[in-house]
Formats: C-alpha cells, structure tokens, sequence
C-alpha cells in the first residue's frame, strides 16, 4: 500500500511539474494578441443580412443541420422524428427519412451526398441511403454507451462520432465496426469538427475543454482549457490553424493551433445565454453564433465585436451552418423552422 | 477484487495522464505575433471570395425568391 502511494504521489509531482511546465511555454509564446495583430485592419461595419427564406415541415423541436458538399441540398433533424432533406434554392422537401428513435440529436450528410447519418438518445449512429427509391437504413453504428451528440462522415466509407460517453470514434461503414476509440475526454463529448485535410478534428465537451486529434494515430495532440462551462460548438477556422468554440458560459473563444492557447475571446455582458452552435463565413472573418437567447449573433473574428444579428426565431437556436460556397447562412431552432439569410 | 487492485487502478489512470502531460509538452509552440497576424493575412485574402462580406447581387442570389414575369 505504501510503494502504491509512493507511486502516486511521484505521478502527481510529475503530472503537477508538466502542467507548470506547458504554461509556462504558453507564456513564452504569448508576445501579442489579436487585438494586436487586428489593430490595422478595417472595420467590417455593421452585418445586416435579411432573411430570404423561412423552411417549413418539422412538427418539433429542430436539434441538427447539416449543408450538402454541393451548397444547396441541406439536412435537418426533429424530435418529431424525421430527417427533412431540402433545397434550399426552391425552400421543397426532397426526402424525408422517418427515424426509429425521434431522439435525435445529430444529423451529417456525406461529402457524395449519397448517405446521411442521424442519432441521439438511442446512443447509436444510423446511416441512411437516400439515393434509393425510398431511404433504406445502410448501417446501425452501435457500440457507444451514451448519446450520440454528433456525427461527420470522413467519406462514403468512414465515420466519425462523438458522445455522451466520453468517447469519439471512427467508424468504417463497409464492416459498421470501430476503428479507432479516442479517449481523453473526463465530459460528454459534444461537438466535433474534421480539418480540411482530415487527418486531424476537434473535440468539444463538457469538460470545457476542446482538443484537437490525430485521426490515424488515435491520439491527443493539444488541449485547449479556458471555458467555464459545457463546449456546445466547436469549427476550425478556414486556413485550419485556429479553432472556434462556443459555449455554456455564453461565450466563444478562438485557440490558435500553433500558439496552443486562446488568442481572443467573444463575449458580451449583455448576453447571457449559453451558445448552442456557430459557424464561419468562407474568409473565417465572421462568426455566426446561435444562441440560447433565441438569436444567431454575428462577430468579427478578428475584432472581437458584435457587428450584427439573425433575429426572427421564437424559440432557441440549435444549429447553424454555412454552405462550402459561402452564398448564405441557416439557422435551425426549436420553433421548428429553419432559415436562410444572405 | 482486492485492494491493491483498486490502487493500481488509480496508478495506471495516473500514469496516462502523465503520458497525455508529455505529449503536450513536447510541442513546439509559435509566438502570438506571427500565428495571430496569419490568421489576420488569411481573412484579408480571403474577404473577396466571402460573399457574406462582399454582398451578393439579387440576379445571383440563389436563396432569393424570384419574382415571376408576367407578360400582359
């Protein structure tokens, strides 16, 4: 008993000395800041988009979207139980995928467009062929041991999760087995974000803390600490080197990669509501964050400022996102409808 | 299960952390100044290709309704 607390009292000194030792690494690269490096740089005015279309046809509470690669056919998910895919250029619903579980908390659409993937409370990640003449279920991804918060699928052949139990996981659809468990998470996990490049993503859970993975290894490369509360929202910055986080604590933060700590912080005391969900304009200068408050904010990235609002909800937005062509924004809420702005 | 199963338990969740600890850093971190203005560079060189900053014209909307042209 006496060698065993030896030991952990070794581990602990350990454990204690390499935290001390990567803040103060921080420290040493910490020479400037955003606002700094931000000083010269134009003000982006005042972002007044008008809302173009309202999306009609869940009869509950809208959790996920999820824009197609080709910027136009977007999917969303209800608790009413169904996944609605949509153009969004004629506001028609192509198909609708009724879900075993209406649990659902998540939904992706393959880069094919071929496949999407939905799941929630039933802890399980369901892919769906939509290309059929009638959605047919592919594969039941079932191993996870909590709910299922988000999902993103790599290409027709791979999958990646995240969940309630702690754990995110890659997936391969041909066998509908894991292949790769990442653990290091002491919180659900409850968004992710794959790199451009996919060999990296990023994690955001209730821990509050974000980290950034190496897909194939299997293993944590950075951790990102600073939030107070639950990480809702996580997105890489469109050059991959810096990372976007929203959260509980009603505020979003950007971590540079290569700097390994935060560079600037969005935040208002005027808000108070918690950030469900963001996403990034093409050129990363604006941040579309949907909040508890009913709203999706708009902020300059680089400034730290509000420069305008999507209002028009009457419940919680749940989700964002922005297409790949960058022509427009949705947001999803718990009113049940969807909207474009641009 | 004995006691000093428990422990060892700790042990290696201790250790883990330790290993998590080292990885992280080990890493080679960039000054604030050069990574913040790159980020700074990467928006600004981006800011015509960002329709949601530049604007979009009503004839290439796509999310606009088009208003129908009746010929009388």
């Amino acid at each position: 008993m006496a060698a065993e607390k030896a030991e952990m009292d070794a581990l602990k000194k350990e454990c204690d000395g390499l935290r001390a030792q990567i803040e103060a690494a921080r420290k040493a690269v910490n020479d400037s800041s955003m606002s700094g490096a931000a000083g010269g740089v134009a003000s982006v005015g005042r972002v007044q988009l008008k809302l173009r279309k309202t999306l009609k046809g869940h009869l509950a509470k809208i959790y996920a979207m999820h824009w197609s690669a080709d910027s136009r056919q977007m999917v969303s998910a209800s608790q009413d139980g169904k996944l609605l895919i949509w153009d969004t250029f004629t506001g028609n619903k192509l198909v609708a995928v009724p879900l075993k579980s209406a649990w659902v908390m998540s939904v992706a659409f393959a880069p094919s467009g071929n496949l999407v993937a939905s799941g929630g409370l039933d802890n399980m990640c369901t892919v769906y062929n939509i290309k059929a003449a009638s959605p047919k279920t592919l594969r039941e991804l079932d191993a996870h041991t909590g709910y299922l918060s988000c999902c993103r699928f790599l290409s027709d052949s791979e999958i990646l999760t995240a969940s309630g139990d702690t754990t995110c996981c890659l997936w391969d659809l041909e066998t509908g087995k894991q292949k790769i468990i990442f653990t290091n998470h002491i919180g659900d996990c409850m968004s992710l974000a794959l790199s451009g490049d996919m060999n990296t993503f990023i994690s955001g859970a209730c821990d509050s803390l974000a980290k950034l993975w190496d897909l194939r290894e299997g293993t944590c490369k950075q951790t990102f600490s600073g939030h107070t509360s639950d990480i809702n929202a996580i997105s890489f910055f469109p050059s991959g080197n810096a990372v976007i986080t929203g959260s509980d604590d009603c505020s979003c933060k950007m971590y540079d990669l290569r700097s390994d700590q935060e560079v600037i912080g969005y935040q208002d005391t005027s808000l108070n509501a918690g950030v469900t969900s963001l996403a990034l304009s093409n050129s990363g200068r604006l941040i579309f964050a949907g909040y508890d408050d009913f709203n999706c904010h708009i902020w300059d990235s680089l400034k730290g400022e509000k420069v305008g609002v999507l209002s028009g909800h009457d419940n919680r937005v749940s989700c964002t996102g922005v297409p790949e062509d960058g022509m427009g924004v949705c947001t999803g809420s718990w009113d049940s409808f969807l909207k474009l702005w641009n | 299960m004995s006691g000093r199963t428990c422990s060892s338990g700790h042990v290696v969740q201790a250790q883990k952390l330790v290993d998590q600890l080292r990885v992280e850093a080990g890493m080679e971190r960039i000054k604030i100044s050069l990574t913040a203005a790159d980020l700074v560079r990467f928006c600004q060189d981006h800011r015509r290709s960002d329709p949601l900053l530049t604007g979009i014209s009503a004839s290439s909307n796509p999310f606009k309704d088009k208003k129908t042209c009746r010929l009388l």
